[in-house]
C-alpha cells in the first residue's frame, strides 16, 4: 500500500533523507523510531507530498504522489503530533469540514457515527474544539481518516503529550484501523507504544533507514537496547 | 464555503473593519450628496435669478419706450451693449450627473456655471467663485475616496493571513492532506472574504443612486459595479499572491501595506509632481494680470481699435457716417482685442493641461488607483474631459451671445420686448455614452490586464508553497 522506492530528499546540498526503500502492507502498522532530525517527519512529509522528492518515489496504493497528488491523497488520512482544527468550530463541524474537503457528504447521524467510533464522546462532539484536549482533537483526526474510509495512514507523533490513558485508547484505534486493512506509518519516539502497537519497527539515524524489526520477534527491552546502539556515533 | 463564513464570523475582526467600510462608504456617499444638492440649489438660485431679472427686462423696455421710466444709455434695456453686457446676460449650466454624488472628483475645483455676456471670455471664465481652500487643498471625503483609498485596505485587512494563519494555525496541513489543491482552499477561502467586502462595495452606491433617483443611469451604473468590482479584484489578488510566497502572517501584512502605499499613494503622488512639472501651467494671476494689461492697453486705444474693428467687418459698420463713436461700440472692440491679448496664456494654458492629461493617461496604468479613480470621475461626471466639454459648449454659447448682439450693437438697433425670448440660450448636451464608454473600456483592460497577471503569478506561486517546513 506504501511503498518509497529510492526515495529521497536533499536541502542545499544537505541530505534529509538518503535513498529510501520501504514497503507497508494493509494491516501493517510500520513505526519508524529515531532522534529529532533523522528523515522521519520528512519521510512523511514525501508521502504526503508536501515536499517534491529530490530522487526515487513514493506511491500510495500503486499512485505516484508527485504525479497523481490528489488521487493518492484520496487514499490516505495524515494525523500530525497536534491536530489543530478550527477552534470557533464544534468537533462535528470540523469533522464535516474536512471530510467535505475529500469531497465526502454524510449525515449528520454518520459524522456522530465517526466520532462514536473515533471514542469521541457525543456529549463532546457538538462542543466548539477550543474546548478540546490533544487528545480530544486526535480523535476527531482519526475520525476523520474512518470517515474517509482510508486505506493508509500517515502519523507523526501523534501520541506525543497525550497521557497514558489516552495514548493507550490512541492506540486501541490504531489497532483496529489497521484491522480493517489500513496500511499505517507512524512516526514516534515512543518506544514503549510502538513494540506494543506496531507490526514492525524501523530505526532511522541521519536520513538513514538503519534497519527494520517485526515486534513480534523483540522481547520487552530488546527495542531500547537496539534503539540506544543504533544512536550511538 | 458555510463553514469559512462561520470561521469568519467567528473572528470578529474582518466585520468590525467591514462595517466601518460601510459607515465610511455610507458617509462618503452622504458627503458627495450634500454637494450634488449644493450644486442643484446653487444651479436652480442662478436661473431663478435669471427668470426674474428677464421677466422684469420684459416689462421694462415697454415702459421705456412709453417714456414712463427714464433711463440712461448705459441701463437702457433697449440698447443691445447694455442688454448683452448685464440685464439680458445669460447662464450656462453643467448640471451634475445622475451619479454626480458618488464621486466629486474634480467638479469642486472647476466652476459649473457662468454668466455669459457681450464682455470677452475671461470676464465670465474666471469671475466670482469662492470656494474653501481647505476642501480644494485636500478634496472631499466622497464615496469615490472611500472605494479608492479605504476599500483596498479592507480588502487587505481581510485576506493578508488568507493561507498564513491556515500554515501557523497547523489547519493547512490537515486541510491539505485531503484531496483538495491549495489554489481551489485558497478560492474557497477568499469568496466568503468577496462576497462580504465586495457585495458591501457595489450595495451601498446602487442604493446611494437608487434614492437620488438616478433614472436613466443603469449603463452608466453597471459601469460603475464593474469598475468597483475589477479594482477589488485586483487587490484581493494581491493579497494571494503575496500569500503565496509563504511568508508570515505580520511579513504579509508590512508587504501589502507597503503595496498599498505605493500603488494608492506613492505613484500617484510622484506622476502629480511630474506631470507639473514636466506640464506646467500658468497661474491664475499671471493670467488675471495679462487680462488687465490688455484689457487697459485696449481700453487706451479706444477708437483706433473700433476703426481697424470695422475695416476687418465692414459688414457690421453702421449706416451713418460720422460723429463720435459711443461707449458700447468702442467697448465691442476692445473686448474683442482683450481677448486677442490674452488668448496666449489661455492657449499655453490649455496645451499644458493637454499635455499633463496626455502624460496621466500615459503612466496612469502604473498604479490602478489611478485607472480606477479616472473611471470613477468619468461615470460621475466629475472628469476633466466632461468639464471640457462643458467648457467648449460655454464658449460656442459665448460665440452666439456675442454673434447676436455685436452686430445690433453697431448697428444701433434697438431692441423690444418681444426680442428678450429671441435671445440665443443654452442647453448642455451631456457627453455621448459612447466617448464615455470608450474610455471606461480602456480603464476597465487597465485594471483587469494587472489582476490577471497578478493572479496568475499567485496561483503559480501556490504550486511551490512551502506547506511544510519555515
Amino acid at each position: 500500500m506504501l511503498i518509497a522506492s529510492g526515495l529521497s530528499k536533499s536541502y542545499a546540498g544537505k541530505v534529509a533523507l538518503h535513498p529510501l526503500d520501504l514497503r507497508i502492507d494493509p494491516g501493517e502498522i510500520f513505526c519508524l523510531l529515531g532522534a529529532n532530525g533523522a528523515g522521519k517527519t520528512t519521510t512523511i512529509n514525501l508521502f504526503l507530498n508536501f515536499i517534491a522528492p529530490s530522487a526515487g518515489s513514493a506511491t500510495i496504493g500503486g499512485l505516484d504522489v508527485t504525479r497523481e497528488p490528489l488521487a493518492s491523497k484520496r487514499l490516505l488520512a495524515y494525523i500530525p503530533e497536534q491536530v489543530m482544527l478550527y477552534k470557533n468550530l464544534t468537533g462535528v463541524e470540523n469533522l464535516e469540514y474536512f471530510t467535505s474537503l475529500a469531497g465526502g457528504t454524510h449525515t449528520a447521524g454518520e459524522l456522530a457515527g465517526f466520532l462514536d467510533e473515533a471514542g469521541l464522546a457525543r456529549a463532546d462532539a457538538g462542543k466548539r474544539v477550543g474546548e478540546y484536549s490533544k487528545g480530544m482533537r486526535q480523535k476527531v483526526g482519526i475520525a476523520i481518516a474512518i470517515a474517509k474510509g482510508a486505506r493508509a495512514l500517515l502519523l507523526d507523533e501523534p501520541t506525543s503529550g497525550l497521557d497514558p490513558k489516552a495514548s493507550n485508547e490512541f492506540s486501541a484505534l490504531l489497532q483496529k484501523l489497521s484491522g480493517s486493512g489500513a496500511a499505517i506509518l507512524m512516526a514516534t519516539h515512543d518506544l514503549f507504544r510502538a513494540k506494543e502497537t506496531g507490526t514492525r519497527v524501523g530505526i532511522m539515524k541521519h536520513g538513514h533507514l538503519m534497519a527494520t524489526y517485526a515486534t513480534s520477534e523483540l522481547g520487552r527491552s530488546d527495542l531500547e537496547r537496539i534503539y540506544l546502539e543504533h544512536m550511538h556515533d | 464555503m458555510k463553514y469559512e463564513w462561520r470561521n469568519l464570523s467567528a473572528d470578529r475582526t474582518p466585520l468590525t473593519i467591514t462595517l466601518l467600510l460601510g459607515l465610511a462608504l455610507v458617509y462618503g456617499g452622504w458627503n458627495g450628496w450634500q454637494w450634488v444638492s449644493f450644486q442643484r440649489a446653487t444651479i436652480a438660485a442662478a436661473l431663478g435669478e435669471e427668470r426674474e431679472r428677464l421677466a422684469a427686462v420684459r416689462t421694462e423696455i415697454p415702459k421705456v419706450e412709453a417714456g414712463e421710466r427714464k433711463v440712461s444709455a448705459f441701463t437702457d434695456p433697449r440698447l443691445p451693449q447694455a442688454l448683452g453686457r448685464g440685464p439680458g446676460a445669460r447662464y450656462v449650466v453643467m448640471p451634475p450627473s445622475a451619479l454626480g454624488a458618488l464621486a466629486v472628483g474634480q467638479s469642486d475645483l472647476y466652476p459649473y456655471y457662468f454668466k455669459v455676456t457681450t464682455g470677452s471670455k475671461q470676464t465670465f471664465l474666471n469671475s466670482d467663485e469662492i470656494e474653501n481652500p481647505v476642501h480644494l487643498l485636500a478634496g472631499r471625503f466622497d464615496l469615490a475616496f472611500v472605494l479608492l483609498y479605504l476599500f483596498p485596505l479592507v480588502i487587505l485587512a481581510c485576506s493578508y493571513n488568507l493561507i498564513s494563519a491556515e500554515k501557523e494555525g497547523g489547519t493547512l496541513a490537515l486541510a491539505l492532506s485531503q484531496p483538495i489543491a491549495l489554489p481551489v482552499l485558497t478560492m474557497g477561502k477568499l469568496l466568503p472574504r468577496v462576497g462580504l467586502v465586495m457585495v458591501l462595495a457595489v450595495l451601498l452606491p446602487v442604493v446611494l443612486v437608487g434614492l437620488g433617483g438616478g433614472g436613466g443611469a443603469e449603463v452608466r451604473l453597471l459601469l460603475w459595479v464593474a469598475v468597483t468590482v475589477a479594482y477589488g479584484s485586483f487587490w484581493f489578488a494581491l493579497a494571494v499572491a503575496v500569500n503565496a510566497w509563504g511568508r508570515s502572517s505580520p511579513t504579509n501584512a508590512m508587504a501589502l501595506a507597503g503595496l498599498w502605499l505605493l500603488f494608492v499613494v506613492v505613484i500617484p503622488a510622484v506622476l502629480n509632481v511630474g506631470v507639473k512639472a514636466a506640464y506646467p501651467v500658468p497661474s491664475r494671476v499671471e493670467l488675471i494680470q495679462a487680462t488687465r494689461v490688455a484689457g487697459d492697453a485696449a481700453t487706451r486705444q479706444g477708437a483706433q481699435l473700433l476703426a481697424r474693428y470695422l475695416e476687418d467687418h465692414p459688414e457690421m459698420a453702421p449706416a451713418e457716417k460720422g460723429g463720435a463713436p459711443d461707449f458700447g461700440t468702442v467697448q465691442v472692440a476692445v473686448s474683442e482685442a482683450t481677448e486677442r491679448a490674452v488668448q496666449p496664456v489661455l492657449d499655453r494654458f490649455d496645451a499644458q493641461v493637454a499635455g499633463q492629461q496626455r502624460m496621466v493617461d500615459r503612466f496612469r496604468f502604473l498604479s490602478p488607483a489611478i485607472v480606477a479613480q479616472s473611471a470613477f470621475n468619468d461615470l460621475a461626471g466629475a472628469s476633466a474631459d466632461r468639464y471640457q466639454h462643458f467648457l467648449a459648449q460655454a464658449d460656442e454659447y459665448h460665440r452666439q451671445w456675442r454673434g447676436y448682439f455685436v452686430p445690433r450693437i453697431l448697428k444701433k438697433v434697438m431692441l423690444s420686448a418681444a426680442d428678450i425670448d429671441e435671445l440665443p440660450t443654452f442647453r448642455y448636451r451631456e457627453e455621448e455614452l459612447s466617448e464615455v464608454a470608450g474610455r471606461l473600456g480602456l480603464a476597465l483592460v487597465g485594471l483587469s490586464l494587472p489582476t490577471l497577471l497578478v493572479g496568475f503569478l499567485g496561483w503559480r506561486w501556490l504550486g511551490r508553497y512551502p506547506i511544510a517546513g519555515a
